[in-house]
C-alpha cells in the first residue's frame, strides 16, 4: 500500500455539528491513524477561510489525500474538490464524511453521535487512501442533427437548429411533409386555419439551405455515442431504393402518434352504421367544406362522442388531450356551416386545461350545443333509428346530469378517437436506444423536470410521441428538444464524466454478461478480439456491470471494490 | 451494558441517500446503529459487499435503494432484487440468519421511512443478538 | 324506457323569456344557493337541465318553477351568466300557457302585441258597453251615486261578481289541469284524499304570509310583494263587498281607512316595481317580458284612476269622477279578464297550489308500505 499524506478536517458546522458530536474527539481519533499529516477542527469548512485553509496545508505539507468530516457531500462535494484543484492536487482525492445530515442532525446522545462520526471518519479516511487520481475527457461533437419525423413538431425542431447555425437532417416516412396536422381543417381554440400553419412551416422548411429533407425515408441504422453517431437512411420510392449515410451529433425524435382504429369499438357501430365517422374523417369533410351524410343529405342532427378508445378499461386508460376541444370546434363549425343543426356533445368530463380552452367552452355552449355527460364505463350505445323517426339514428345515454336515461337522434355521429403510439415505435425505439412506458409512448429523462431528454444522451423526443399533446406543447418541445442541442454543440465538445467502469482487458473472459447488464447499451464487444470494453462517453456509472462481472474484469472508477472494502473496514473499526 | 448492533448501510445515491439526508434536513431522529456507505447505484452492490461488512463485524447490513420503476440508471433496483434472494440464500446456508440482511425501497422524499427503517431495524437485529460471525472470529481469535 | 331528448324545447322557451340557457354547465352553484331548493325538489337545476334536454313532459308535470320566488340569488352566482332565475320565470309563464285550455294564454304569451291589443281591445269594449248602457239607462254623468248615478254601485257590483264567477270557473279548469299534470296523471303517486286534506292549511298559509319569500337573503322583495298583495287583497274584499259603502257620499270611516292602506300599498309597490324594472336595480327586474309590462301597468293605472275617482267624487267634481270610473273599469276589466285566467295574474293560484302539491307529493312518496315496516326484534345478551 502507498504511503499517503492524508489531511483530515472536521467541520463544526457552527453548532449544527458541534452541539451533538465531539469534534476534538474525532480530530484525535484521526491523528493517531497511520498517515494523517494533519488533523484540526474549523467553524465552516465551507467558507473562503476554511477552503483556503486546505488548499495552505496541502501546499504547505504536501497533503495528496483530504478527508472532509462534514455536511452532505450532495451538499459539498463539489466546493472541496474545487478547493484540492485550486491546490493544484487531483479533485477526486477527497472524499466526505456526512456527519452533519447522518449524524448530528439524527441523533441527541453525544457519546453515541460522536462514536459513530468517528467510524464515518474513518471509513472515509481508509477509502481515501485508495483514490485513483481521475480527470475528465472531452470528444468532439458533431454539430449536425437527425430530426426523425417531418410534422409540425419535426419541422419545428429542425428550423430552430437549423437558425442556430447547425445542418439539420429531416427524415421523413412519407412522400410529404406535415404529419397529422396537415389533415386538419382548423384548429381550436383560436380556429387558425392548420393549413395556413403548415404550409409556411413546410415552405420555410424545404427552401432552408442547412435542412437536408429526405421523404419516403427511414432511419435503417444509428450508431455511436452523443457527438457520433452515424445514422443510415434508407429512401424509397417506387421500386427503387437509395442509401444514406452522415455523422450526427443528437437526434430528435419526432415520430408523432397514431389515431385509435375506432371499428374496435363495437357498440358505436363504426363500419356497419354508414354515418358513424371519426374524427379525422370529419376533418376531411371540413376541408372539402361539405358537411353531409353518407347519402348526400344535410344532417339536421350531428352527435359527438368523446373519449373513443381513451379512459377506458378496455382500449386505453390515458386520457388523449386533445379531442375535448376538437369537439368543442366541430360543434361550432357545424354551427356556422349548418346554424340550423343541432349539436350534441357526449362527453365523460370537459378537459378545458389550457390557454383560451375555457373561454373556448364557453363559445361551445353560448353555440347552443347540448351538452350530455356519460359515465366512464358506461358508454353510451348507437343504434338504427325506426322508419317513422326524423333522424337516422338514435344514442341511448345514461345521462349523469340529469340521471335520466335519454334518447338523442343524430344523423351524424363523430367519434373522437384517441391517439394511440404508431405501430413502429418499437421500432424506433429499439433503434435509437430509447424505452416505451406500458402504453407505448416514448420516456423521458425525468417526467417533471427534464421531459424532452431521454436516458440514452443524445437522443431527444419531442411532441405527440412521447405523450398525446396539442400543437402548442408538442411545438415548445420541439424548441426545448432544439434547445438543448444547441447549448451542447455550441461548445464543439462533450465533456465526459470522469466517473465511469473500465475494463480490464486480460482479465475480460468474453462472456458478454455485462453487455445485457448495461442499460444505457454502453458496453461494446470486439468480435475478433472477444471481449468487451464500456464506450466511456456513454457509461453513467452505475456499476450493475460491475458487481455482474465474474471474472471481476470491469472496475467502477471512484467506486472500486477496493474503495469500498475500506470504508467498509473504517465504519466497523 | 445491553448489546448495541452495528449496522453497515449500503444506500443509492439518487434516492435512498438523498431521502436519509431528508430524514437529517427534517431532523427526525433515529437509532444510531447504522454506518452509511454511498454507492451509486444498488445494482453495485456485489454480494461480497455484504459479506465484507458481516466478516469485518457487523451485525446486520441494511440495503437502500430507488422504488422498482423510479431507479436513476432505470434497471438498476431490478439488478439488486435479481440478486438479493440468491444472497439470502447463501446466508442461511452459512448459518446466518436472513433478517441480519435487509432490502429496502426508500425514495429521495421519504425521510420518515428512512428512519422508521433503521428503528426497525436496529431493533430486530438487537434482538437476533451479536452476529455470529462475529462470535465465532472473536472465538477464532482467542484461540490463536 | 329511454326518454328522447328535443333540442327544439329551448328555442320555443326563448319565446316566454329564458335566455342563455345553453350555457349552463352544471355546476349546481344556484341549486346551492337557493334558499328554497331542498329535497325532493332541487332547482334551479334540475328545471335547467331538463329544458337543456327538451324534456316537455317532465317540464310540464314539475311543480318547482312555483316553488321559486326569483331573489335572483341563482343568477347572481351563476358561473356562466346563465341567467337561471330568468329561466324559471320562462317556465312559469309557459307553464301558465300549459295549463290553460283554451289557448289564449299561449296566445298572449308568445306575443306581446297580442296580447297588448287585446287588453285595448278589451278595453274599449268594456268603455262602450259601459257608456252604452249607462246612456240607455238614462244616468247622468254628472252624478256619481245616487239614483242617477251613471255608474250604480248595485249594477256595478253585480257585474263585478258575474265577472269574478267566469274567471273563477276558468281559472278552476286550469288549476285542475295544473293538478293533472303535476299530480293526478303519476301513477307511480300515491296521494290519498286524506293527504291532501291533511297539507290543506298549506293554501291559505302561504296565500297570505308568503313566508317561503321571506327565506330569502334578501328581505325588501318579499315585503314588497306581502303587501301589493295584502293591498290588493283588502281592496278586493272591499270592492266585492263595500262597493255601495265605498261610493256613497258619506263613507265609513274604516273603509276609507282601510281603502287608503290599500291604495296607498298598491301605489307604492307597483311604482316601485316599474322603477326597478326600468333601472333593472334588482336581479328580478333586470328581464322583462311584455307580460310584465302589462301587467304592471295595468295595475297601476287601476289604482290611479280609483283613488283619483275618489278624490274626485269628494270634490264635488261627479262628471270628473265618472269619466275617470270609466277609464278605471277600462283598466279593471282587462286586467281581471284577460289577466287572470290567462296571464300574469294566475300565478295567484298556482303558485299556492304549486306549494300545497308539493307537500302532498313529498309525503306520498316517502310513504313506506305499511308491510315493510314490521319490526325487528332484536334479543339482547346480556353481559354479566
Amino acid at each position: 500500500m502507498e504511503e499517503h499524506k492524508i489531511g483530515v478536517y472536521v467541520c463544526m458546522c457552527g453548532t449544527n455539528i458541534a452541539k451533538v458530536v465531539d469534534c476534538d474527539d474525532v480530530v484525535r481519533t484521526a491523528s493517531e491513524q497511520p498517515g494523517v499529516v494533519c488533523a484540526k477542527t474549523y467553524k465552516y469548512m465551507c467558507s473562503n477561510p476554511g477552503q483556503e485553509m486546505i488548499v495552505a496545508d496541502i501546499k504547505e505539507q504536501g497533503l495528496d489525500r483530504v478527508v472532509v468530516a462534514a455536511c452532505s457531500p450532495r451538499m459539498h462535494e463539489p466546493t472541496f474538490r474545487k478547493a484540492l484543484q485550486t491546490a493544484g492536487i487531483n479533485p477526486y482525492f477527497l472524499e466526505m464524511a456526512n456527519i452533519r445530515e447522518q449524524c448530528s442532525w439524527v441523533h441527541d446522545d453525544k457519546q453515541v453521535a460522536t462514536e459513530k462520526a468517528r467510524a464515518l471518519t474513518l471509513g472515509a479516511m481508509r477509502r481515501v487512501a485508495n483514490h485513483q487520481p481521475l480527470e475528465r475527457m472531452s470528444v468532439e461533437m458533431c454539430p449536425d442533427a437527425l430530426v426523425i419525423g417531418g410534422g409540425v413538431c419535426g419541422m419545428t425542431a429542425a428550423l430552430e437548429l437549423a437558425d442556430g447555425g447547425n445542418r439539420v437532417h429531416l427524415v421523413e416516412r412519407e412522400s410529404t411533409l406535415g404529419g397529422n396536422v396537415a389533415r386538419v381543417d382548423l384548429t381550436a381554440p383560436y380556429l387558425d386555419s392548420a393549413r395556413d400553419l403548415m404550409s409556411s412551416l413546410v415552405t420555410r422548411v424545404e427552401e432552408h439551405k442547412r435542412v437536408d429533407v429526405l421523404t419516403r425515408s427511414q432511419v435503417s441504422s444509428l450508431e455511436g455515442f452523443v457527438g457520433n453517431f452515424t445514422a443510415t437512411v434508407e429512401t424509397i420510392w417506387g421500386d427503387s431504393a437509395s442509401v444514406s449515410q452522415f455523422k450526427v451529433g443528437n437526434v430528435v425524435v419526432a415520430t408523432g402518434y397514431k389515431e385509435f382504429d375506432a371499428s374496435r369499438v363495437t357498440y358505436y357501430g363504426y363500419g356497419k352504421l354508414p354515418n358513424v365517422i371519426t374524427s379525422f374523417e370529419f376533418e376531411k369533410m371540413l376541408r372539402a367544406g361539405r358537411v353531409q351524410m353518407k347519402d348526400g343529405k344535410l344532417p339536421q342532427y350531428i352527435a359527438l362522442i368523446h373519449c373513443v378508445g381513451s379512459r377506458s378499461k378496455e382500449f386505453h386508460t390515458y386520457c388523449s388531450r386533445v379531442c375535448c376541444m376538437t369537439a368543442l370546434k366541430y360543434a361550432q363549425e357545424v354551427k356556422s356551416a349548418i346554424p340550423s343543426c343541432y349539436v350534441s356533445d357526449v362527453y365523460i368530463d370537459m378537459h378545458a386545461f389550457g390557454k383560451g380552452h375555457e373561454d373556448f367552452y364557453r363559445r361551445g355552449s353560448e353555440a347552443k350545443t347540448l351538452f350530455l355527460m356519460y359515465g366512464k364505463n358506461d358508454h353510451p350505445v348507437i343504434r338504427k333509428a325506426g322508419p317513422g323517426d326524423d333522424c337516422d339514428m338514435l344514442i341511448e345515454v345514461n345521462e349523469k346530469l340529469s340521471g335520466e336515461t335519454i334518447e338523442i337522434p343524430a344523423d351524424l355521429v363523430i367519434l373522437m378517437v384517441g391517439m394511440e403510439a404508431r405501430e413502429d415505435s418499437e421500432a424506433v425505439a429499439r433503434l435509437v436506444n430509447i424505452s416505451r412506458d406500458k402504453d407505448g409512448w416514448f420516456i423521458e429523462s425525468h417526467p417533471k423536470l427534464d421531459p424532452v431528454a431521454t436516458t440514452t444522451d443524445g437522443i431527444y423526443i419531442a411532441g405527440a410521441c412521447a405523450a398525446p399533446k396539442d400543437i402548442p406543447d408538442s411545438v415548445a418541445q420541439a424548441r426545448a428538444a432544439a434547445g438543448r442541442i444547441l447549448a451542447r454543440t455550441i461548445r464543439g465538445v462533450i465533456d465526459i464524466d470522469a466517473v465511469f467502469a473500465e475494463v480490464t482487458e486480460d482479465k475480460c473472459s468474453g462472456c458478454r454478461i455485462c453487455n445485457e447488464l448495461c442499460p444505457y447499451s454502453a458496453i461494446s464487444y470486439d468480435a475478433d478480439k472477444k471481449k468487451s470494453s464500456v464506450i466511456s462517453a456513454l457509461c453513467k456509472a452505475c456499476g450493475a456491470c460491475v458487481a455482474g462481472c465474474p471474472s471481476g474484469a470491469i472496475a467502477a472508477r471512484h467506486f472500486t471494490d477496493a474503495q469500498i472494502f475500506a470504508q467498509i473496514e473504517g465504519v466497523l473499526a | 451494558m445491553s448489546f448495541e448492533p452495528k449496522i453497515v448501510g449500503f444506500l443509492c445515491n439518487w434516492c435512498s441517500y438523498t431521502g436519509a439526508d431528508l430524514a437529517g434536513t427534517s431532523r427526525i431522529h433515529y437509532a444510531p446503529n447504522v454506518r452509511i456507505i454511498r454507492v451509486m447505484c444498488t445494482a453495485r452492490i456485489d454480494p461480497t459487499f455484504v459479506m465484507k461488512a458481516l466478516t469485518d463485524g457487523a451485525d446486520g447490513v441494511l440495503i437502500c435503494g430507488c422504488h422498482p420503476g423510479d431507479c436513476h440508471y432505470s434497471e438498476g433496483n431490478y439488478k439488486m432484487m435479481r440478486r438479493y434472494p440468491l444472497l439470502k440464500q447463501m446466508l442461511a446456508d452459512f448459518g446466518i440468519e436472513p433478517a441480519r440482511v435487509r432490502l429496502e425501497w426508500v425514495s429521495a422524499s421519504e425521510g420518515q421511512r428512512f428512519a422508521d427503517v433503521v428503528n426497525d431495524m436496529t431493533q430486530r437485529v438487537r434482538e437476533l443478538g451479536p452476529s455470529p460471525v462475529r462470535t465465532a472470529l472473536i472465538q477464532d481469535m482467542a484461540e490463536r | 324506457m329511454a326518454i328522447r331528448v328535443n333540442p327544439k324545447l329551448i328555442d320555443e322557451l326563448e319565446v316566454y323569456g329564458a335566455e342563455d340557457v345553453q350555457n349552463c354547465y352544471h355546476c349546481g352553484n344556484c341549486s346551492a344557493v337557493c334558499p328554497f331548493s331542498e329535497n325532493p325538489y332541487i332547482f334551479p337545476r334540475r328545471p335547467m337541465r331538463n329544458l337543456q334536454m327538451g324534456l316537455e313532459d317532465k317540464l310540464k308535470g314539475s311543480l318547482e318553477p312555483w316553488l321559486c320566488y326569483y331573489c335572483g340569488e341563482c343568477s347572481e352566482e351563476c358561473p356562466r351568466g346563465a341567467e337561471p332565475g330568468e329561466t324559471m320565470m320562462s317556465l312559469r309563464r309557459w307553464l301558465t300557457a300549459k295549463y290553460d285550455f283554451s289557448g289564449i294564454s299561449r296566445l298572449f304569451y308568445r306575443s306581446g302585441k297580442i296580447e297588448l291589443l287585446a287588453v285595448i281591445g278589451a278595453a274599449l269594449l268594456t268603455a262602450l258597453g259601459f257608456v252604452l248602457w249607462a246612456v240607455l239607462r238614462g244616468g247622468s254623468i254628472y252624478s256619481y251615486d245616487g239614483p242617477n248615478a251613471f255608474l250604480p254601485a248595485e249594477s256595478i257590483h253585480i257585474f263585478d261578481w258575474v265577472l269574478a264567477g267566469v274567471l273563477l270557473v276558468l281559472l278552476l279548469t286550469n288549476c285542475t289541469r295544473m293538478w293533472w299534470f303535476t299530480m293526478g296523471r303519476d301513477k307511480t303517486l300515491n296521494a290519498s284524499v286524506g293527504l291532501y286534506l291533511k297539507k290543506l292549511y298549506a293554501l291559505p298559509l302561504h296565500f297570505i304570509t308568503q313566508k317561503r319569500y321571506a327565506k330569502c337573503e334578501k328581505k325588501r322583495p318579499w315585503a314588497v310583494h306581502l303587501v301589493l298583495m295584502l293591498s290588493y287583497l283588502i281592496m278586493l274584499v272591499l270592492i266585492m263587498f263595500f262597493l255601495a259603502g265605498m261610493s256613497a257620499s258619506t263613507i265609513d270611516w274604516r273603509l276609507h281607512v282601510f281603502g287608503y292602506i290599500a291604495t296607498v300599498g298598491l301605489l307604492g309597490t307597483t311604482i316601485f316595481a316599474l322603477r326597478g324594472r326600468i333601472k333593472k336595480s334588482e336581479p328580478l327586474y333586470a328581464h322583462s317580458h311584455e307580460t310584465d309590462w302589462i301587467f304592471l301597468i295595468l295595475l297601476i293605472v287601476v289604482a290611479f284612476t280609483g283613488i283619483l275617482q275618489h278624490i274626485l267624487h269628494r270634490a264635488g267634481l261627479d262628471a270628473a269622477a265618472n269619466l275617470v270610473y270609466i277609464i278605471h273599469l277600462m283598466g279593471v276589466v282587462p286586467m281581471l279578464a284577460l289577466e287572470v285566467p290567462f296571464s300574469k295574474w294566475s300565478h295567484l293560484a298556482y303558485r299556492p297550489l304549486g306549494m300545497y302539491f308539493s307537500l302532498v307529493r313529498a309525503d306520498a312518496v316517502r310513504r313506506v308500505p305499511e308491510e315493510a315496516a314490521q319490526p325487528v326484534i332484536v334479543t339482547q345478551r346480556v353481559v354479566g
